[in-house]
């Protein structure tokens, strides 16, 4: 289901859950799209040998992934701001769990406040943020 | 609900708060000399593939971001952040003698990216730290504001990175 | 009263919820707390007014600190401007034995939280350090945990016979009210939550991996 205008908004509402794909062969598709190369995104001996758990989903991947999930559920918002704070790794090839929901509604503006979190299986919180969307009044 | 637009607050609050502690001199001294200071011009060029793959990639679904042919063909909003790729710092910018880590990004989006030249022009946007007597973290601001061919912004990109200081023996 | 001990807002550099937005979700989504408390990183945030909030949403809403130590970070509760004349909350070094000293000497209680985060949390920091004196309650469940970091603090507790408090340690709205500590009477004022925190007659309760809110 997905939203049009601002006021089919309701404070609260959590957007269609979003499971991103992480895979190496698609971690790599988009390092080479985003020409954001490096063997510790694309490669899991050399992240370990970097000392990490594994290779890293770029954060800036987080980030698509934050805002394709906004896309599918209105796909007419205009995406003013997002904000991302990395407290984790997200590894390559584990699997994870995008949320968003509404936090804020402004009807006169049309702006949209929503939280965002990548999520592992156990729960936890890796990357959060906040994004603000506009949309059509 | 009226809403406060943020994008990479400034300090104001966590060293300043109480006016107890003036600010470190070489902190005043480096926002003295590199604060909204225009240091770096890149320019990246977009094509229709790039885009399209990114998209995919972060699993859009609109034709408007995967088909080249949508008469309102874009990049998905985030593709600005890409362009910020690695440690990027004046060149005499102070170490501060430690690892610099990335603690968050964030994109404002202001136009649409369509394929053909971007311009990004970077300078530090904020500098602040937090103080302890066996060391300091010091936070740097980087903006990258990203033009298009005909002038118009289309994005401010920051990356906030933390240097963690080693105390010194 | 059940009351969320360890909040951010804006007001903290890595905060992004609005006060007024925390409230508003803890109404829409029917959430089993009565108030939160803000404890916002290294400052005591002496300006805002939420009392206008508190009475429109019929929430309690206090406020406090997250300052930072030797031992991590540490939750301290019922700030005045005496307490905040003795030490700089600005500070990544404070000695947790003094801001408990401190604490005592003003009527304010510390709790050291998240003890069983590597670098800012208790745990780690006793092996070096020893054991700190005068902590008597310890964050036991706190809403950011990753892995087996309360399974840690909880064993902390127990050992070292420390009380348990919860706190979300939440940074956007949504996340407010994941853990709570509940306490036997109303509390209306934080020296009121410090007076029942002294008394010791609480318990840490935790929302997560339940169908509660989100």
């Amino acid at each position: 289901m997905t939203v049009g205008k601002i006021t089919e908004v309701e404070f609260g509402v959590e957007l269609p859950a979003f499971d991103p794909d992480t895979s190496m062969t698609n971690v790599r598709r988009f390092a080479k799209a985003a020409n954001w190369m490096g063997p510790r995104f694309t490669d899991h001996e050399a992240a370990r040998k970097e000392g990490l758990p594994g290779a890293l989903v770029p954060g800036i991947m987080s980030q698509g992934f934050l805002a394709a999930m906004i896309h599918r559920w209105a796909p007419d918002a205009q995406i003013e701001v997002v904000d991302t704070v990395f407290r984790a790794p997200v590894i390559v090839d584990e699997s994870y769990h995008i949320t968003g929901v509404v936090t804020d509604v402004d009807e006169e503006t049309g702006k949209v406040e929503i939280d965002l979190t990548v999520t592992n299986d156990a729960g936890e919180t890796r990357v959060f943020g906040t994004a603000t969307v506009r949309l059509p009044r | 609900m009226p809403s406060e637009q943020v994008i990479s607050k400034p300090s104001r609050i966590a060293t300043r708060q109480w006016g107890i502690e003036p600010m470190d001199a070489d902190i005043a001294a480096a926002r003295e000399k590199f604060l909204n200071v225009e240091f770096d011009t890149k320019t990246f060029d977009v094509t229709a593939e790039n885009i399209v793959e990114y998209a995919r990639a972060c699993g859009e679904i609109s034709p408007r971001y995967t088909d080249p042919k949508h008469p309102d063909f874009q990049a998905p909003p985030t593709f600005a952040s890409s362009f910020i790729a690695g440690r990027h710092l004046p060149k005499d910018y102070p170490r501060f003698g430690g690892l610099g880590m990335d603690a968050g990004k964030a994109i404002a989006p202001q136009a649409p990216v369509r394929p053909g030249t971007i311009t990004g022009k970077t300078h530090i946007h904020d500098i602040y730290t937090k103080t302890g007597r066996s060391g300091r973290m010091v936070f740097t601001v980087i903006r990258m504001e990203l033009f298009d061919d005909s002038g118009t912004k289309v994005a401010d990109a920051d990356t906030r990175t933390v240097v963690r200081e080693r105390p010194t023996p | 009263m059940i009351l969320d001990l360890h909040t951010h807002s804006i007001k903290s550099d890595d905060g992004r919820a609005k006060v007024v937005n925390y409230c508003q979700w803890i109404r829409t989504k029917n959430l089993p707390i009565d108030g939160f408390v803000l404890t916002e990183h290294r400052q005591f945030d002496g300006e805002s007014d939420y009392s206008t909030l508190a009475r429109q949403f019929g929430i309690t809403i206090l406020k406090g600190s997250e300052v930072e130590t030797e031992y991590g970070h540490v939750l301290v509760f019922n700030v005045t401007a005496p307490l905040v004349a003795e030490f700089d909350f600005a500070r990544i070094d404070l000695s947790l034995v003094r801001v408990i000293e401190a604490c005592e000497k003003h009527g304010a209680v510390a709790a050291p939280c998240h003890p069983g985060r590597k670098r800012v949390g208790m745990c780690a920091h006793i092996e070096n350090l020893g054991v700190p004196k005068g902590v008597k309650i310890v964050e036991i469940y706190n809403g950011g945990s990753r892995g087996d970091e309360d399974d840690q603090a909880r064993a902390m507790a127990e050992r070292e016979g420390y009380l348990g408090i919860g706190g979300s340690d939440s940074h956007i709205v949504s996340h407010v009210g994941r853990c709570a500590t509940r306490f036997p009477a109303p509390i209306g004022s934080e020296a009121e939550l410090a007076d029942a925190l002294r008394a010791g007659n609480f318990e840490a309760i935790t929302y997560r991996n339940q169908a509660v809110g989100d």
